[in-house]
């Protein structure tokens, strides 16, 4: 147990260099803080509850009903923006002269070295619309919905986690629970719809099975046969996607 | 459709700007040390935010438990808040007649006087202005938001709570972990009332009122460290700004769920309901200091809070009660003080009745 709440608290420090400057300030606070309010509150309740997050006996419990995957949160409990921003704050209060706006200027640049620009994770881009989902998305779904009804599609996986959130009346075969590999979820019509080369026979085969009304697909895919000959027709295209309806079914649109 | 615009935007924010504001009133008294008007506001602001969160965790529980339409908790809701702002309303009109005849304290606006001091501030709102434009302008793409934006969109089209499985369509159970904590619920409600997409409430309008409102938390905090005078106070938020914005050190960090996760329950466990915790703890034990009698309505906040925590997350039962226990637990040995025991574990409560729910119907 030791080795995977250990494990956790790495993930969660990343460098290591906030909690460093965390912990360092801890220390400061506990020297040089008499105010009992800000003791108790910066000093003794984050390493009480750096003891409760390392104690194996608490993390077997956890562990035990919940699973280790949200154990981290009790990290959250620890101020460490307030604390750290608080003792800095405090030894800037202490220097006089020239001093302080130095030392502001190299906490802040520290500070901005330790950590890293939160709008640089690649998972940040601008939105295309005041949804925050990919305009494909959009109008796929506003061309493939039909009043009064629920319709059912396939969708390439880098489209899948937007669909429902946009739209509730388009239901899918199988949705992001296929995209988190350590879930272990497999589906056959995923397999198909992901293949290099997909094979349009089995493919309408399987999403037919599936009650797929459409099937959409990006504009490059390469595909052995044609969906057309499988009673696919071509419904639309649009923002690179091609969107297929299978013709035996009929639906009535708006 | 511009005028539909603006109408939705005018409903949104009354329903999570106004009415809050409205309802945290009722808990004026508390905030002794909050006497500039920028200030009182952000305490009514979140007092009366963490209040309305209650409630909402209180009626809609029971309604997704008895798989209710969602529409009744609407009605149930909306209720709930016109009779709180009823409320609000005749303590505002009970206060103004008390205070009638004294005289008005003119309150100094010392935070403003200095050059410095503007300049500080002025460097705050700037950062703060530039995060509430990037939470418009970036999508963060991460895979939760396939189950909880989903989540609010269903409701919110269906009429419907957790009967429908978020990433197929297909009709289930309810899943005591998610239907216990209902913050996707709150969303589809913004939703429904303003007419706006789910979606659009979910990735926009919420990160941008949670993320001031977090920082709102963060100066109400500096407002008691410091006094609310001098440059400490701008100081200390404009380098709990930088922590923010380079919070990046791991995808774990409260700060990362604040700025890219915002419309979700957890995000809003870690980067509110806790500060405020932090910040109702520094209030009682300020009152300790300064012998003052510990109002009923304190411990009726904080008591929202705790329920505001299970909204948010059926984790977030299990920590709100964790830290009450450890900070109340520091507090009361600290200061000698026996008698906060029983009211600090009747605030405990609502923790653990989730938590034993949630044991029962997992």
């Amino acid at each position: 147990m030791w080795s995977e709440v250990s494990g956790l608290f790495r993930d969660y420090m990343g460098s290591g260099l906030v909690v460093l400057w965390f912990l360092l300030s801890v220390c400061y606070l506990f020297v040089r803080e008499k105010r009992k309010h800000i003791r108790i509150l910066f000093v003794y309740v984050p390493l009480l509850l750096l003891a409760i997050f390392f104690n194996p006996f608490v993390a077997g419990k956890v562990y035990a009903q919940v699973g280790l995957e949200v154990y981290y949160r009790i990290l959250w409990l620890i101020p460490f923006t307030v604390v750290i921003a608080f003792t800095v704050v405090e030894i800037y209060g202490k220097l006089r002269g020239r001093k302080r706006k130095a030392f502001l200027a190299v906490a802040a640049g520290i500070l901005m070295v330790s950590g890293s620009l939160i709008y640089s994770s690649p998972l940040f881009r601008v939105a295309e619309n005041m949804y925050h989902v990919p305009q494909s998305v959009v109008e796929i779904c506003d061309a493939i919905e039909v009043e009064g009804r629920e319709v059912r599609a396939v969708f390439p996986a880098e489209l899948i986690q937007y669909v429902r959130q946009y739209s509730p009346l388009v239901c899918m075969p199988y949705g992001r629970e296929i995209l988190v590999k350590r879930w272990g979820n497999r589906d056959e019509l995923y397999d198909l719809m992901e293949a290099e080369e997909i094979d349009a026979q089995a493919l309408a085969n399987a999403a037919r099975a599936r009650e797929c009304h459409y099937i959409v697909l990006a504009e490059e895919q390469k595909i052995k046969g044609a969906l057309q000959d499988q009673d696919y027709e071509l419904f639309d295209a649009m923002q690179g996607y091609v969107v297929y309806k299978d013709a035996t079914v009929t639906l009535e649109y708006r | 459709m511009l005028i539909q615009q603006i109408l939705q935007s005018c409903i949104l924010g009354i329903g999570m700007l106004g009415i809050p504001v409205l309802v945290g009133s009722l808990f004026d008294g508390l905030f002794s040390h909050v006497d500039a008007p920028l200030p009182r506001l952000l305490s009514r602001w979140i007092s009366g935010q963490m209040l309305l969160w209650a409630c909402f965790q209180s009626i809609c529980v029971p309604m997704i438990l008895r798989k209710l339409r969602f529409s009744k908790v609407v009605y149930v809701y909306c209720a709930l808040t016109a009779v709180l702002m009823l409320v609000a309303v005749g303590v505002m009109v009970k206060r103004k007649q008390q205070c009638r005849g004294s005289l008005r304290i003119v309150q100094e606006r010392t935070w403003l006087k200095k050059r410095r001091n503007r300049i500080l501030w002025g460097l705050f709102g700037a950062i703060l202005l530039f995060q509430l434009v990037q939470a418009i302008r970036l999508t963060y793409a991460d895979w939760d938001d396939a189950f909880y934006v989903a989540i609010s969109s269903i409701t919110a089209e269906s009429d419907s709570m957790y009967q429908i499985l978020p990433y197929t369509g297909g009709t289930t159970g309810l899943e005591a972990r998610h239907g216990l904590a209902p913050f996707p619920i709150w969303i589809a409600l913004l939703a429904k009332l303003s007419g706006v997409r789910a979606v659009s409430v979910a990735h926009v309008v919420v990160p941008v009122v949670l993320i001031a409102m977090t920082y709102g938390i963060y100066c109400l905090i500096g407002l008691y460290l410091y006094n609310g005078s001098g440059e400490k106070l701008p100081l200390f938020m404009i380098f709990t700004e930088l922590l923010v914005l380079f919070g990046n050190y791991s995808i774990y960090s409260a700060e990362n769920f604040m700025i890219a996760r915002s419309r979700q329950g957890k995000a809003a466990l870690g980067n509110i309901v806790v500060p405020v915790l932090f910040l109702l703890f520094l209030l009682l034990m300020e009152k300790i200091q300064l012998e003052k009698k510990i109002s009923l309505s304190y411990w009726c906040l904080l008591f929202a809070v705790m329920l505001s925590a299970c909204l948010c997350s059926t984790m977030g039962a299990v920590l709100a009660d964790l830290l009450l226990a450890v900070a109340g637990g520091c507090i009361v040995v600290g200061y000698r003080r026996w008698k906060l025991l029983l009211p600090l574990g009747v605030c405990c409560l609502p923790g653990g009745i989730f938590l034993l729910l949630y044991l029962v119907l997992r």
